[in-house]
């Protein structure tokens, strides 16, 4: 059968009508949703056609402009003669003159046709024709753009992914409309022929890095790929570690972002997560919030993500370590508390601890499992039962409550939820570790993962970096989030040496003397402009903003022109005010020097 | 890919097997707050009377803290406090463990309480064994009682729960009074290892202070522990006391004192009594060497806020405050070489850290004298000069008069 199938999809179409019709269901059987449509064209010679397409899959208006063209317009192209009387270039003739549809292209292998009746295209036989026709009418029920649930951000494009791929590609190439934005396309899975797409920026992205994705992509042989997740655990660097080493996420915004770092993201069909390569450890720590709000509070809650995380991997097994082995080192009266709390508990440390977490686990789990509605409930039942009525019983003590709590939260605080997930399975071999050796326990498991995740790579970069190996400059965005115009120079990953934005933007109130012309200051500013088009491909990632800027630039403008206006009627033979300033953000120190001078002369 | 495996195996039975080594929950450890020190008393044998009885007083959490959501011990005490007798104090030690329900765990410990009767015959032993045990801290204080240890530990004093936690905190303002040096293990110890230093300890009694709120007619029947100057060591032997005024005296020596108080007699009307605050001092002593002989200067300057008047008295009086201040320079002088010619004369122990001062000044000229330091200890010339200074009424400026006259 197998064979059978394989031999027809390699043939050709034959020009015979019938003979094609026979293929095409041969090869579909009696699939319900292939829908067939028969009719006549060519009132004079009758020539039949035929279409094909799945039902479900296409945008019928694709079709009935095709079937509007052949069935009213092409008598009166006919008799031009422009399309002559059946000939064998019958196909090719209707595509170029009497089709208004945007996408078709004509087709002889089956192998072809048959993809594309799958994929939603519609296929054409004309009698007498060894080709079809495709006209490209996919056109399906998509979900809307909607915010993304997995990433959710106070200030920030509300915008998420969807599971279209073309939607996907095109909400990022909407931010970065740049001729180095390059998508490339692949496909993966012998049955899913899964569309992936690659997208990175020319001369950004390291060649070495998109070398490497590409052929990683490329080496896997796979039936079909359903999420992201399938590519991820086959191109990932370390697929036993417990660390992601791929991130992926649902934000367009950080997608972009990351696209202007140098960084590849690579775009599934069908999901709404992209993935990004390579990846940073302390990437997962932050969220795009941080870039987005002022920079002390950007990086006030970067610091506290970095004690989330440290919470969430260690608290537990601290305290466990220092209420079973430790008990000199905790101070002595929080030593009597807790004494006096696990008074009753009729387990060790250690077990409670487990089984604290577990419960956490899975209230977190059914939570989510649970149909929204449910959910609620069971996070109302599984806190009162955990928090109230397990300590009220003697099962466990008040502390370990609170310890799991903090954990619970401080695990929630991280944004990209598959590192919260390996954090806090990490959490359990550190736990069990430090609950059965104590400290030494600890220390060494601390010392395993700390010497694996240093030894990680990511597509050839360094896992930990920018802290390990330490890179001075990238520091401006890693512990703490430094303002816009400190971070002049692109990132240590990408490639070429072009700064991201012209230096020393530091923006400041304006000097300007009123009632006093300057054109040499005008100058200046009109070229500080010129420069910051050229500038615009590195500045792109801030496009966005700096159209704004622009915007309200002109504004601006047209304010002070009309304050200047109104001022100059009032002083009428005073020469209109000067419009020396254009946008407080965009001048430079250099372009205020003037004026001050000026004004001197002024005086004089 | 087998030795992978057993490799791994092996790693994960580390875990299991190690059986959790040295573990001991937190909640079957009996932590000690407090202990005391005594010497047994009654018995026949002669073998008996040299034994020692360690006391212990140990925190019973269910009822040293309140609502933690677990149900309380409701025993009513914050304490458990109980006493062993052995011929070492190891030994007495151990025979805790016979009535003890949980392992005794030393790390808590806020204090050891000796009986002066056991410090006069020696702590070395006990030095020896608290420093020893890895179990205890250096900064655990120390002191010594007239009263049987075993009664100043178990005593309810103090607003603490835990009247351990109240004999530690009475330390921590003893730099306010200097009624009694704060004395740690390793102060102790140190100065129990150096070649001049002699210990000074401090010393707490049990006095009726407390004021029963439920029964007025026992006012005073409830016993306090109260901190009592000093013990003075020779060696590891208790050879005296230091009442309080000595006591502050020597403590200047030792540790920075915040603040003293000073009563005099008025200046124009001797029967009345005024009361100055040292608020600020300075205190230097320098060591000299001439002829092979070291002498010392003391220099103290105090300077005094006049916080209690009671005759009339005005800080723009300069006549009267250069009165006071003559007056403070003498009392304290007067305490000052008291305590020198104590530690000289009468108990010939180097307990103010002279010998140290004059090691850290001159270490060459020291290596000829540290061999008989104890016999020329007693000779050495002292000189204290004492500068008081009156600074200010606090916030009266002039004597408090009724507006009546």
């Amino acid at each position: 059968m197998k064979n059978f199938l394989k031999e027809k999809l390699q043939g050709h179409f034959d020009e015979n009508l019938d003979e094609n019709i026979k293929t095409i269901e041969e090869i579909l059987e009696n699939s319900v949703d292939l829908a067939r449509r028969d009719f006549i064209f060519h009132e004079q010679h009758d020539v039949k056609v035929t279409c094909f397409y799945t039902d479900g899959l296409v945008n019928k208006q694709q079709i009935e402009m095709v079937l509007e063209a052949l069935l009213f317009k092409a008598p009166e192209l006919i008799a031009n003669s422009k399309v002559g009387p059946v000939d064998k270039e019958i196909t090719k003739q209707i595509k170029e003159h009497l089709l208004i549809n945007p996408s078709s292209k004509v087709i002889k292998k089956v192998e072809d046709g048959i993809d594309g009746i799958l994929r939603g295209e519609t296929l054409f036989f004309i009698d007498g024709s060894k080709e079809a026709l495709e006209i490209s009418s996919r056109g399906w029920d998509t979900r809307a753009v909607d915010e993304p649930t997995t990433e959710q951000v106070v200030r920030g494009p509300r915008d998420g992914f969807t599971e279209n791929i073309r939607t996907n590609t095109a909400l990022v190439r909407r931010r970065i409309p740049d001729p180095l934005l390059r998508i490339e396309g692949m496909k993966i899975g012998t049955k899913s022929r899964t569309d992936i797409n690659i997208a990175y920026l020319k001369g950004t992205v390291k060649e070495d890095v998109l070398r490497e994705v590409k052929s990683r992509l490329k080496k896997i042989k796979i039936d079909a790929i359903l999420e992201s997740g399938y590519i991820e655990e086959f191109i990932q660097d370390a697929p036993l570690s417990p660390f992601p080493t791929i991130e992926s996420t649902e934000r367009p915004d950080k997608v972009a972002s990351a696209i202007l770092e140098g960084r590849v993201a690579i775009f599934i069909d069908n999901t709404p997560f992209v993935l990004i390569v390579p990846s940073y450890f302390w990437q997962y720590l932050q969220a795009s919030d941080d870039y987005y709000s002022r920079f002390y509070t950007g990086s006030f809650y970067r610091i506290i993500r970095y004690i989330a995380f440290a919470i969430s991997l260690t608290l537990p097994s601290i305290y466990v370590m220092l209420a079973s082995f430790h008990q000199e080192m905790i101070p002595t009266s929080l030593a009597l508390t807790i004494a006096s709390g696990r008074e009753i508990v009729p387990y060790p440390v250690l077990l409670e601890a487990i089984i604290m977490e577990t419960a956490f686990e899975l209230i977190r789990e059914a939570g989510l499992r649970m149909p929204k509605p449910v959910g609620q409930a069971v996070s109302i039942v599984g806190s009162l039962i955990i928090g109230q009525a397990a300590v009220q019983a003697g099962l466990v003590s008040p502390f370990m409550v609170i310890i799991v709590a903090l954990t619970g939260i401080a695990s929630f605080a991280i944004p990209n939820y598959s590192a919260s997930f390996s954090i806090r399975i990490i959490r359990f071999p550190l736990l069990i570790a430090s609950g059965s050796m104590g400290l030494l326990g600890f220390a060494a498991c601390f010392f395993i993962l700390a010497i694996h995740a240093i030894s990680l790579r990511s597509f050839g970069e360094p896992y930990l970096a920018p802290a390990t190996p330490f890179k001075p400059s990238d520091q401006k965005d890693a512990v703490l989030r430094f303002p816009w115009w400190k971070m002049v120079s692109q990132p240590d990953l990408a490639e070429g040496q072009e700064n991201r934005m012209r230096e020393n933007q530091v923006p400041e109130p304006p000097k300007i003397q009123p009632g006093l012309k300057n054109e040499k200051t005008e100058d200046r500013n009109e070229e500080a402009n010129n420069n910051d088009n050229k500038n615009d491909k590195e500045n792109s990632e801030k496009n966005n903003n700096e159209e704004k800027n622009n915007v309200m630039d002109e504004n601006q403008e047209n304010n002070n022109e009309e304050i200047s206006e109104s001022k100059s009627k009032e002083k009428d033979e005073q020469e209109p005010l000067p419009i020396t300033e254009e946008s407080s953000s965009t001048q430079t120190k250099k372009g205020f020097k003037k004026p001050k001078k000026l004004k001197g002369e002024n005086n004089e | 890919m087998t030795g992978r495996l057993i490799v791994s195996v092996g790693i994960l039975m580390l875990f299991f097997l190690s059986g959790c080594s040295g573990k001991r929950e937190i909640n079957d450890l009996a932590l000690v707050m407090a202990v005391g020190i005594d010497k047994v008393e009654e018995g026949n044998d002669a073998e008996k009377k040299n034994q020692i009885e360690i006391s212990v007083e140990v925190a019973r959490p269910a009822d040293s803290r309140g609502q933690t959501g677990a149900p309380a011990g409701n025993t009513g005490d914050p304490i458990w406090s109980v006493s062993a007798k052995g011929n070492t104090l190891f030994e007495a030690i151990r025979n805790i463990t016979n009535f003890s329900t949980r392992r005794v765990f030393w790390a808590h410990n806020f204090i050891i309480v000796v009986n002066e009767d056991v410090a006069r015959d020696g702590i070395r032993d006990i030095i020896d064994f608290f420093t020893r045990n890895p179990e205890l801290r250096m900064r655990t204080n120390i002191a010594i009682t007239p009263d049987k240890a075993k009664d100043v530990i178990s005593t309810m004093t103090g607003l603490e729960v835990v009247p351990g936690e109240a004999l530690d905190k009475l330390f921590r303002y003893t730099d306010i009074s200097g009624a009694a040096p704060k004395t740690e293990l390793l102060d102790v110890q140190r100065a129990y290892l150096s070649e001049t230093t002699q210990p000074l300890i401090a010393r707490m009694e049990l006095i009726e202070r407390g004021v029963s709120n439920k029964k007025q007619g026992q006012a005073g029947a409830i016993k306090q522990v109260n901190l009592a100057g000093a013990g003075v060591f020779k060696g590891d032997k208790l050879v005296g006391i230091l009442n309080k005024d000595e006591t502050r005296a020597a403590v200047l020596f030792i540790e920075k004192v915040k603040s003293g108080v000073v009563v005099l007699s008025c200046p124009n009307e001797p029967d009345k009594e005024i009361t100055a605050e040292i608020v600020h001092d300075k205190f230097n002593v320098t060591p000299s060497y001439q002829n092979g002989k070291p002498s010392f200067t003391v220099d103290y300057k105090a300077f005094t806020n006049i916080v209690e008047a009671g005759c009339p008295f005005s800080i723009k009086d300069k006549e009267d405050v250069a009165k006071i201040e003559k007056e403070v320079e003498s009392k304290v002088k007067a305490d000052i070489k008291k305590v020198l010619t104590m530690a000289q004369k009468e108990y010939n122990s180097d307990f103010l850290e002279l010998g140290q001062r004059f090691n850290n000044k001159f270490p060459r000229e020291w290596k000829e004298i540290k061999n008989h330091w104890d016999t020329t200890f007693s000779d050495v010339t002292m000189k204290v000069n004492v500068d008081a200074r009156v600074k200010s009424g606090v916030l009266l400026y002039d004597p408090t008069r009724s507006g009546k006259q």
